[in-house]
């Protein structure tokens, strides 16, 4: 991480924050509504923010969404074809 | 049935049946599972230079079927607040990120990333200074430094800084810490969370306001 991105964490450093488990709890209902109805008609600030702090979590999130809407538009590969991606 | 026909309440009565309706919507999740997990896979092939493909696609089913048997535990925990698969899926994305991590640091030393010297601490801050240096800028810039340094040297507990140190300095993910310290996600994340607000507090206490620390580091808001 860079000395931007840390003290951009330290700035939006709150008392309270979610735990990786709640996180974890609320990610596929933030995904389907992020899917359905755009991430910014969502009230779910605690897990925004944990998002924004724990890279580990965001990860699971981005691909959990990329998963899931390729999967919503039928665009998402076979399990023969993601097999032949790896080398 | 096909998997996508299935509703919530079918996947749960299917999955929760004592015959073949059982044995059928598990080999249906499996296969989903395994989709998810060659899914994180296939975007992060980097983390498995040192791997065969055979090895890859064995580690692929490993961590399907680890994450078959956590959603199996957890199925009581479903609330019906999205698809069960979207809630199934986040399992296997877990593991695959997991392994996908274990894989990347194999045979690293943690032990060695668990320290940083005040010189290699003030080297990772200046990389991000403003690139418009003023004099009064470049003061104000090295005082935050400062401040960082000595609550990162001084105030944090000893677990806090080596997890700090691991993670915002030298790069090493969430789940090789957990791994390394024996402990869990929650934890570590506690440990970050608590290093932070002793770093704004002090940061304040010394009268520096963010938007000034930010404006310092060129980051916009």
């Amino acid at each position: 991480m860079n000395s931007k991105s840390f003290l951009q964490n330290i700035h939006n450093t709150q008392d309270e924050e979610i735990s990786c488990s709640e996180c974890f709890d609320l990610t596929s209902q933030f995904v389907e509504l992020e899917l359905t109805i755009g991430i910014h008609e969502i009230k779910m600030p605690h897990l925004r923010q944990h998002l924004n702090q724990c890279s580990a979590c965001r990860e699971e999130y981005e691909t959990l969404r990329d998963l899931v809407r390729l999967e919503n538009e039928g665009e998402i590969l076979s399990v023969d074809d993601l097999k032949n991606l790896i080398p | 049935m096909m998997t996508s026909m299935r509703t919530n309440e079918e996947w749960l009565y299917a999955l929760r049946a004592s015959d073949g309706t059982q044995d059928a919507a598990i080999g249906d999740l499996r296969n989903l599972l395994f989709r998810a997990v060659l899914f994180f896979f296939s975007r992060n092939l980097a983390d498995f230079r040192g791997l065969a493909r055979n090895e890859i696609l064995q580690l692929a089913e490993d961590c399907t079927q680890e994450a078959l048997i956590a959603v199996m535990n957890h199925i009581s925990d479903f609330r019906g607040d999205s698809k069960f698969t979207t809630w199934a899926y986040k399992f296997a994305i877990n593991k695959a990120l997991m392994a996908a991590r274990r894989e990347r640091w194999k045979g690293i030393s943690l032990e060695a990333l668990s320290f940083i010297s005040s010189d290699a601490l003030v080297e990772w801050a200046m990389q991000d200074r403003s690139p418009v240096p003023s004099s009064d800028r470049s003061m104000m810039q090295a005082e935050v430094i400062e401040v960082i340094r000595d609550v990162i040297e001084h105030e944090l507990t000893e677990k806090q800084r080596r997890v700090l140190i691991m993670m915002v300095f030298n790069e090493v993910p969430m789940d090789e810490v957990v791994r390394h310290l024996g402990t869990n996600r929650n934890a570590i994340y506690k440990m970050l969370h608590d290093a932070r607000r002793k770093l704004k507090t002090s940061l304040q206490a010394r009268g520096f306001e963010v938007a000034e620390m930010l404006a310092l580091f060129s980051i916009s808001r």
